[in-house]
C-alpha cells in the first residue's frame, strides 16, 4: 500500500519536473505607468487573454513592474485594471520564445474628487415604514458606465437598472456582507477608510466573481488586507458643502517586506456641518489595522480589524406645502433649538467593528484557495423623539399646517374636507412664512419639551430614545480557484452565516425629568381601563405591581432577537474554445429565521408557563393570547437556488460580445415577513420564496484610448414582499401592512463611453445613457393588523361587483390605474413604475487631462423617476370611500402615481498634482457639481399610507400630502492630499 | 508652484477652522445647555403688557356680554380690551375631559377651547390663566357658554366657536400664570342648581355655575342612561342621518354597569346583543324598537333611502349590531342621578381611563346617596356633570359613597 502511494508521488513530481523542464521560455514583461506622467501603477492587475482564454495573470511591483513567463509563442491580449484607472487592453506578440519587453504601458486615470461611499448618501431613517432609502453604490473604476454614473448620479440617487439595493452583493475579503436582516449594501461599516477599502474587483449585472456567485446586479469584492493597500504615507483634507465641512485622513502601508510581513493602518475623522441642511453634522472617526505575512510559497494570512465609531444627524421629508411655505426644499424637520442652539432628534450613532482572519492558499499556479473568518459587533442606534400621552412635538405635523384648517386638493378648495377657518389658515400661513420669527413653531420646540417634563413630577413626558440593531454577525467563507485544465476555470465556495441581530430601544435623554415608564403608548389609547394590556413588561408588572421606571440607558418598549441562519455553496465553470467562453454556475443554500421575544408584552402574554404564573394570571383577569410576544416564533426556513449559464466572444482582442441568463430562488429577509416584529412573533401566511429570471446582452470595446459598453437587459422579479407599518386613520391605530406577491419587471439599454476627440490633443468625449421601464406587473395581496389586535382588518373588497368583507384585500391599482368604461372594459390610464430611482438618465461631458492637470465638464439629464406607492391608496375601499360607489374621479385621483418633473445638471470638476523631488506628490481635486444651483430636482420620497376619512359628504377619501426629498444646490467638494 | 502650494493649505486651514466652530458650538450633546424654567406671568407682568387696558374683566362680566348668537371679541367697545383671568379647575388626565379647560374666578367660569390634547402636562390644576379675549369668540353649544375661534365656516358646524388649537393664537391668547392651590370644589344645594337652570334666556350665560368644580352631595342613582351611538362614526352621523344613529334612552340601564364604554367594551356588549332591541333612528324618523337586529337594507325601505343603503357599502346587508360592532369606538355615557328632584347627568367619555370601571354597588344596587365632583355644565337646559379625575382615585376621589 506504502508503496503504491510513494511510486504515485513519485511519479507526480517527475511528472512536475518534467513538465518544468518543458516550460517555454517566452514571456511578457514591462511597467505599467500612469499615462500622465509615467507615475509607476502598483498593484496593477495584468491578465493575459488568447481568444476568450485566460491564459496567465500577474500584478505589477511598487515600481510598476511585471512579468509573465513560460508562454507560448502566439499572439495575446493584455488586460490592464487598476484601482483608479481605466481597463486598458493591449495586444502582445510572443515569438521564438523570447520575453517580450513592453517597456511602459500606460494606463488613464480616472479623476475624481472623492471616492463615492455611504457618505455621498444623506441619512435618513424610516424605522419600519416600508420605504427603503438605501441607496446602492456603483463602484467599478474599471467599467466606463459605472464610473461615470457611480460618480455623476449619485446626487440624484440613481439606482442601476432600478434594482433594489439589496440585489447588489457587496463581499469583504471573500465573505458576502449585505445586512443579514434587510439585505442592505454595508457600506456605512467602513465610511471614512477610503484608502484602505479601495482595492476592489467589481463584477456587472451578472457576471459571476472569483470571490461569490452573485446576482443579477453585479458582485463588488473588497480586498481589505494590508498588501492590498498602496504602499506609503497618505494624507488628505477633504471639504465639502453637502454633508461635511471636513474630512481628514490619513494612511499608512508598508507593501509586503523583505520578511514577508506587510502593515497597513488608516485613520479618519469627518466633521461639521453643510450648506444646505440644517441640523445634519457629522462626528465620525474611522480606525482600521491590518497584517499580512507570507508564510511560506503557498500561504499567506491576514488579520484585520476596522470601525467606523461616530454620530451623523439625519435629515428628514416633509410635504411640498411646508416646503413651500418656508420657500426652502432642504428643510429639516429633525431639528429645533436648545436654549438657543441647534440640536437634531434623530443622530445615527454607531460603532459595529469588524474583524477578520484570511488564509490564502496558492500551492500551484492552478489551484489557490482562501478561507475568511469574519465577526461583526458593537451598537447602531438611531435616536428619536418619543412621547407619551402627550402632544406630538414635530413642527410639521399635519396639524400644525395651514392646510389643516382649510382644505385644499392641488390648490383647489375642497369644502368635503371639512376644513374651513380661514382665521386659521391665515395665521398658520404667516407662521410659517416668517419661520425666523417662529423658530419655536417651525423648528422642534426642545425648551418646551423640557418644561413639560418637568411639570411632572419627575416623570417625563418626552424623552429622546435610541432605537438599537444591533448585530453578532460571524460568516465563515471558503473559495477557491482551479484550473483543472487549461481551457476550464472553476471558481467556487461554502459560506455559513450565524446572525443574531437585537432589536430594542433605550433611554438616551430624559429631558430635564427624572424617569420615564415602560407603558405601550398606543395600547394605552384602547386600554386604558386594563392597565396590564398596556404593559411593555408584564412580568415586571406582575412582580412588582407597577409599571417599570425607566433610567437613562435602561432598555424599554421591545426587546427582540433576529436570529438567522445562512448556509450554501456555489461553483461556477468557465469553458473556453478559441474565441468563445462559456461559463455555467449553480447556487444552493438554506436559509432559516425565527424572532425570539425577550419581553412579555401586556398585549400579547401568550401562555402561561406554569400553573403558579397562571394562577397569577387568573388573579389578575390577564387573557392568555395565541400570539405571543415573548420567546421562539415558527421557524421561517428556505431552500434557495440560483443558476447563471453566460457565453462571451471575443473579436480581435479589444471587442467582445457577452450574454448573460440566470434564474435565482431567494429567500426573502427577516424585515419582509414579521407582521409587527415589535409586538409579536406572528409571520406572513404562505411564505413563498423571490424568484428571479435575469438576462443581458453586452458589447464591449476597451482598446486606443476607447472604451465603450453597451447593455440591454430584461428581468422579471416575482413574489417579492414587505411589511410596512403607519399610523391607518380608518382604523385610529397603529398598523401594519404586509403585502405579498409584489412582481416587478425590469428592461433597458445601457451604454457607457470614454472617446479621445483626436483632433484636441487630451481631450475626450464621455457619456452614459440609461434608459429602461421597470414597473410593477402583478396584483399584490395585503392584510393589515393594528398593533393592539391579532385580528385581521378586514375591509370591503369590490368581487366582480359585488362587494365583500374581506381581510385578504387585493392591492387592485398597484400596478396601474385604470377606469372601466361603459361596458366594462379596463382602460390603462398610467402604468406603475419602481421609485425613488430616474429611469432616464444621461451624462455628456468633455474631459481634458494634460501635465498633471484634469478638468471634466458634463450635463446630465434624469427623467422618468417616480414616488414609491402606498398600499394603501391601491386598494378598491380607498378608492371608492363610504359610500360605496366607485367613480373615475376618485380612482385616478387616489391610486395615480407621481411622476417626478425632469431635471438638467451641469458639472466640472478641475485638479492638479505636483511632484516634489520625484518622490512627493501634493495635488488638488475640486468638483462642482449642480452649477445652475437647481433646488427643485427630487430624489425620492413616499406617499403616506394615511387617509382623510372624516369628510363632509363622506363620498370619498383623500390623500395625506406626499413627502418629499431633495437634492442640494449648488455644491463643491475640494479634496488636497499628500503622498508619498 | 509654491503660490498654489500656499493658496492650497490656506484653505484647507480655512475650512478646518470653520469645521471646528460648527462641530464644537451648535450641536448640542445630552446633558449640555439645558434650557431655563419657563417664565410664568403675574399680574405685574400683565400689566407692563402694552395693549393690557389696565383692569380685568370677571369671568361673569364676559359672560353678560352674550345677549344672543355667538360675540367676536374685540370688535366693538364693549368687548374690546377685554382680558380675565382664572384658575384652572379641570384637567384632562383620566381622559374625561379633552381639548379644553376650564377656568374659574370668584364670578364664575368659563369653557375654554384650546383644542390641544394632554394638556395635563402643561398646565397644572390651580394654575393661573391670563386670556387676552380681543380676537376670541364666545359662543355657545347647547346652551354652554364657550370661548375658542371663529366658528368654522362649514354647513355641518353646529358650535359657534372653534377650537384655539394653533399654537401662535394660544401664545398670543392664553398666558401661563403662577401656580397656586388647586380649587376646592364649590358644594352647591338643589336651589343653587335650579336658581342656575331657571333663568328664562340664555341659562348657560346667566347662570354662574355653569363650568365650576362642584360637589353635588346625596345624590342617588337613577338606573337609568343615556347614549347616542352611531353604528358606522365614519359615515354621516348627524340629526339628518337618522339611519345612522341609535339613541339608548327610556329603557333602564341597556345592561351598562361601567362609566362610560370603552371600544372594546363596547364590542363586547354588542357582540353579545346588549342593545338590540334599541330603535335606529332620531327626532322624527324611527325605525322601530328591535331596528338593532336588522339590517340597514331591511329597515331602508323608502325610494328615496337608496342612497343611505349604497353608504353602507357592503355593511348594509349586515345587521346593525354588527356594523357597531364592526366599527366598534368608544362611546360616553350618561348616568342618571337624582339631586333632590332635578335630575342630573353624570356623562362619562369613554376614552377616560376609568371608562370600563364598574359603578360602585352601593350606587346601583343599594341605591346609597353619593357625593360627586366634577365640572357642571348645561346641555339643552339639563345639568350635566363631567367627573375630572377618576371615581376612585387614590388621592382625589370623585365619586365617594355615603
Amino acid at each position: 500500500m506504502y508503496k503504491k502511494v510513494l511510486l504515485t508521488i513519485a511519479a507526480a513530481a517527475l511528472s512536475f519536473a518534467m513538465s518544468a523542464q518543458d516550460q517555454p521560455t517566452g514571456g511578457v514583461k514591462g511597467t505599467v505607468v500612469n499615462r500622465n506622467g509615467r507615475v509607476p501603477v502598483e498593484n496593477a492587475r495584468l491578465v493575459l487573454m488568447q481568444g476568450a482564454a485566460q491564459v496567465a495573470q500577474a500584478q505589477s511591483a511598487q515600481d510598476g513592474t511585471f512579468y509573465i513567463p513560460a508562454l507560448e509563442d502566439g499572439m495575446y491580449t493584455l488586460v490592464i485594471t487598476a484601482p483608479d484607472f481605466l481597463d486598458t487592453q493591449v495586444q502582445v506578440t510572443v515569438n521564438d520564445g523570447y520575453v517580450k519587453n513592453m517597456f511602459f504601458l500606460s494606463v488613464s486615470a480616472i479623476q475624481h474628487t472623492a471616492d463615492i461611499d455611504d457618505d455621498a448618501f444623506g441619512s435618513v431613517d424610516f424605522d419600519d415604514s416600508g420605504y427603503n432609502d438605501n441607496p446602492s453604490i456603483l463602484f467599478g473604476s474599471n467599467d466606463v458606465f459605472n464610473n461615470i454614473a457611480g460618480f455623476n448620479f449619485s446626487s440624484v440617487r440613481f439606482r442601476s437598472r432600478a434594482y433594489s439595493s439589496e440585489s447588489q452583493d457587496v463581499y469583504l475579503a471573500g465573505v458576502k456582507l449585505n445586512d443579514a436582516v434587510t439585505g442592505y449594501g454595508p457600506f456605512s461599516l467602513w465610511s471614512g477608510l477610503n484608502e484602505a477599502m479601495r482595492s476592489k474587483d467589481v463584477t456587472n449585472g451578472l457576471e459571476s466573481s472569483d470571490v461569490g456567485f452573485g446576482g443579477y446586479n453585479g458582485v463588488t469584492n473588497i480586498f481589505g488586507t494590508a498588501s492590498q493597500m498602496r504602499k506609503g504615507l497618505r494624507g488628505s483634507v477633504l471639504t465639502n458643502s453637502t454633508l461635511y465641512r471636513l474630512r481628514v485622513m490619513a494612511s499608512y502601508a508598508t507593501g509586503r517586506m523583505d520578511n514577508g510581513w506587510a502593515f497597513a493602518a488608516n485613520v479618519s475623522a469627518r466633521l461639521g456641518g453643510n450648506d444646505w441642511i440644517d441640523g445634519v453634522y457629522y462626528r465620525s472617526l474611522a480606525y482600521y489595522l491590518a497584517a499580512d505575512k507570507v508564510i511560506d510559497d503557498a500561504n499567506t494570512v491576514s488579520l484585520v480589524f476596522f470601525g467606523t465609531p461616530g454620530e451623523r444627524g439625519a435629515q428628514n421629508s416633509s410635504t411640498q406645502e411646508v416646503y413651500d411655505l418656508m420657500g426652502d426644499n432642504m428643510y429639516n424637520s429633525n431639528w429645533g433649538y436648545q436654549n438657543g442652539k441647534v440640536r437634531n432628534q434623530r443622530v445615527r450613532k454607531t460603532h459595529e467593528p469588524i474583524a477578520f482572519a484570511k488564509w490564502d492558499f496558492t500551492p500551484s499556479d492552478t489551484y489557490s484557495h482562501s478561507v475568511t473568518a469574519m465577526f461583526r459587533f458593537g451598537t447602531n442606534g438611531y435616536t428619536a423623539l418619543d412621547w407619551f400621552d402627550a402632544q406630538d412635538p414635530r413642527p410639521d405635523y399635519y396639524r400644525n399646517l395651514p392646510s389643516y384648517f382649510y382644505g385644499a386638493v392641488d390648490g383647489v378648495y375642497q369644502g368635503d374636507l371639512n376644513r374651513n377657518n380661514i382665521v386659521k389658515y391665515d395665521e398658520a400661513t404667516w407662521v410659517w412664512q416668517h419661520a425666523a420669527d417662529y423658530p419655536e413653531l417651525t423648528h422642534l420646540n426642545w425648551d418646551r419639551l423640557y418644561n413639560v417634563n418637568r411639570n411632572q413630577g419627575g416623570r417625563s413626558k418626552y424623552i429622546q430614545s435610541s432605537r438599537h440593531t444591533d448585530q453578532l454577525d460571524f460568516n465563515l467563507a471558503y473559495n477557491f480557484k482551479l484550473n483543472p485544465i487549461r481551457e476550464l476555470t472553476l471558481t467556487g465556495g461554502l459560506n455559513a452565516r450565524i446572525n443574531r441581530t437585537e432589536y430594542f430601544q433605550t433611554v438616551e435623554d430624559l429631558l430635564g425629568g427624572e424617569y420615564f415608564l415602560d407603558v405601550d403608548n398606543f395600547a394605552d389609547r384602547d386600554f386604558a381601563a386594563t392597565p396590564y394590556k398596556t404593559q411593555n413588561d408584564l412580568d415586571y408588572y406582575l412582580a412588582n405591581g407597577t409599571e417599570r421606571k425607566l433610567n437613562r440607558g435602561d432598555k424599554y418598549g421591545y426587546d427582540y432577537y433576529a436570529q438567522i441562519r445562512n448556509f450554501g455553496g456555489w461553483i461556477n465553470g468557465q469553458y473556453t474554445i478559441g474565441q468563445l467562453s462559456v461559463n455555467a454556475g449553480l447556487r444552493l443554500g438554506y436559509e432559516s429565521f425565527w424572532r425570539e421575544g425577550l419581553v412579555r408584552k401586556g398585549l400579547f402574554p401568550g401562555q402561561a408557563d406554569n400553573a403558579a404564573m397562571q394562577a397569577l394570571w387568573d388573579a389578575q383577569g390577564i387573557v392568555a393570547t395565541s400570539e405571543t410576544s415573548l420567546g421562539k416564533s415558527n421557524v421561517a426556513r428556505f431552500f434557495t437556488y440560483a443558476g447563471k449559464l453566460g457565453l462571451n466572444y471575443v473579436i480581435g482582442g479589444n471587442m467582445r460580445v457577452y450574454a448573460n441568463v440566470g434564474y435565482f430562488n431567494d429567500a426573502p429577509h427577516f424585515n419582509q415577513v414579521f407582521l409587527s416584529p415589535r409586538t409579536r412573533n406572528s409571520m406572513m401566511g404562505d411564505l413563498k420564496t423571490v424568484k428571479t429570471f435575469a438576462s443581458d446582452v453586452n458589447w464591449q470595446y476597451s482598446g486606443n484610448g476607447i472604451n465603450v459598453r453597451a447593455t440591454a437587459y430584461y428581468t422579471t422579479i416575482k413574489d417579492q414582499s414587505k411589511v410596512m407599518s403607519a399610523y391607518d386613520d380608518i382604523q385610529n391605530a397603529f398598523s401594519n401592512f404586509a403585502i405579498s406577491g409584489i412582481d416587478q419587471r425590469h428592461m433597458g439599454f445601457e451604454l457607457g463611453f470614454k472617446v479621445p476627440t483626436y483632433f484636441v490633443p487630451n481631450l475626450s468625449v464621455q457619456g452614459v445613457v440609461s434608459i429602461g421601464e421597470a414597473i410593477y406587473t402583478s396584483t399584490p395581496k395585503m392584510v393589515q393588523t393594528v398593533d393592539n389586535s391579532a385580528a385581521f382588518v378586514a375591509y370591503p373588497v369590490n368581487n366582480a361587483g359585488t362587494w365583500e368583507s374581506n381581510t385578504t384585500i387585493p392591492l387592485t391599482y398597484w400596478k396601474e390605474t385604470f377606469v372601466r368604461d361603459s361596458e366594462g372594459n379596463k382602460q390603462v390610464l398610467q402604468k406603475h413604475y419602481v421609485p425613488s430611482t430616474p429611469q432616464t438618465a444621461m451624462s455628456l461631458g468633455l474631459a481634458w487631462s494634460y501635465n498633471y492637470w484634469f478638468v471634466d465638464a458634463d450635463i446630465e439629464y434624469f427623467d422618468r423617476a417616480y414616488l414609491d406607492m402606498s398600499p394603501l391608496y391601491r386598494t378598491d375601499y380607498a378608492s371608492t370611500g363610504l359610500d360605496g360607489n366607485t367613480s373615475d374621479q376618485e380612482v385616478i385621483y387616489m391610486t395615480t402615481q407621481e411622476k417626478f418633473r425632469p431635471a438638467i445638471l451641469f458639472n466640472a470638476s478641475v485638479g492638479k498634482s505636483w511632484y516634489i523631488k520625484r518622490k512627493y506628490q501634493l495635488g488638488f481635486s475640486l468638483s462642482a457639481k449642480n452649477l445652475l444651483n437647481n433646488k427643485k430636482v427630487k430624489t425620492g420620497g413616499y406617499e403616506q399610507t394615511r387617509i382623510v376619512d372624516n369628510t363632509v359628504n363622506a363620498e370619498r377619501f383623500y390623500r395625506f400630502d406626499s413627502k418629499y426629498f431633495y437634492m442640494s444646490g449648488f455644491n463643491y467638494m475640494l479634496n488636497v492630499y499628500f503622498r508619498f | 508652484m509654491k503660490k498654489s502650494i500656499i493658496a492650497i493649505f490656506a484653505l484647507a486651514a480655512l475650512v478646518s477652522c470653520r469645521s471646528l466652530i460648527e462641530e464644537w458650538q451648535p450641536v448640542v450633546q445630552i446633558g449640555d445647555n439645558v434650557p431655563p424654567q419657563e417664565t410664568l406671568y403675574t399680574d405685574a407682568d400683565i400689566a407692563a403688557m402694552p395693549d393690557f387696558p389696565g383692569s380685568f374683566k370677571t369671568i361673569r362680566e364676559l359672560k353678560a356680554l352674550r345677549t344672543s348668537g355667538p360675540i367676536k371679541m374685540g370688535t366693538g367697545s364693549a368687548n374690546s380690551n377685554f382680558w380675565i383671568k382664572g384658575q384652572i379647575v379641570s384637567e384632562d388626565r383620566s381622559g374625561n375631559i379633552y381639548r379644553e379647560m376650564y377656568l374659574q374666578d370668584a364670578t364664575g367660569a368659563i369653557d375654554l377651547k384650546i383644542g390641544k390634547s394632554s394638556l395635563y402636562s402643561e398646565y397644572s390644576l390651580g394654575q393661573w390663566i391670563y386670556v387676552k379675549c380681543d380676537g376670541l369668540t364666545l359662543g355657545s353649544y347647547k346652551d354652554m357658554p364657550q370661548l375658542g375661534l371663529e366658528a368654522d365656516q362649514t354647513e355641518t358646524n353646529e358650535y359657534e366657536s372653534s377650537y384655539i388649537d394653533l399654537q401662535t393664537i394660544i401664545n398670543d391668547h392664553v398666558f401661563k400664570g403662577q401656580k397656586d392651590t388647586p380649587v376646592a370644589p364649590q358644594t352647591i344645594t338643589e336651589e343653587d342648581l335650579k336658581a342656575s337652570l331657571n333663568f328664562p334666556a340664555n341659562p348657560g350665560f346667566n347662570g354662574v355655575l355653569w363650568g365650576k368644580l362642584v360637589k353635588l352631595e346625596g345624590l342617588v342613582y337613577k338606573d337609568e342612561i343615556f347614549a347616542l351611538l352611531y353604528p358606522n362614526p365614519a359615515l354621516p352621523h348627524k340629526s339628518g342621518n337618522p339611519e345612522n344613529r341609535v339613541f339608548l334612552s327610556g329603557n333602564g340601564t341597556w345592561g351598562i354597569t361601567t362609566w362610560a364604554l370603552s371600544a372594546q367594551h363596547f364590542r363586547e356588549m354588542t357582540k353579545d346583543g346588549a342593545f338590540n332591541s334599541a330603535e335606529v333612528g332620531s327626532g322624527a324618523k324611527r325605525y322601530g324598537a328591535g331596528s338593532v337586529a336588522k339590517t340597514p337594507r331591511e329597515i331602508l325601505t323608502g325610494t328615496s333611502e337608496a342612497g343611505r343603503i349604497a353608504a353602507f357599502g357592503a355593511d348594509a346587508d349586515m345587521p346593525y349590531w354588527a356594523i357597531m360592532n364592526k366599527y366598534a369606538t368608544a362611546n360616553y355615557v350618561s348616568h342618571y342621578f337624582s339631586f333632590g328632584s332635578t335630575d342630573v347627568q353624570v356623562r362619562s367619555s369613554g376614552y377616560s381611563k376609568f371608562a370600563d370601571d364598574n359603578l360602585p354597588d352601593a350606587i346601583v344596587n343599594q341605591h346609597r346617596p353619593t357625593d360627586i365632583i366634577g365640572i357642571l355644565t348645561i346641555y339643552e337646559g339639563k345639568a350635566q356633570l363631567s367627573l375630572v379625575t377618576a371615581p376612585d382615585d387614590a388621592t382625589n376621589p370623585s365619586v365617594i359613597v355615603k
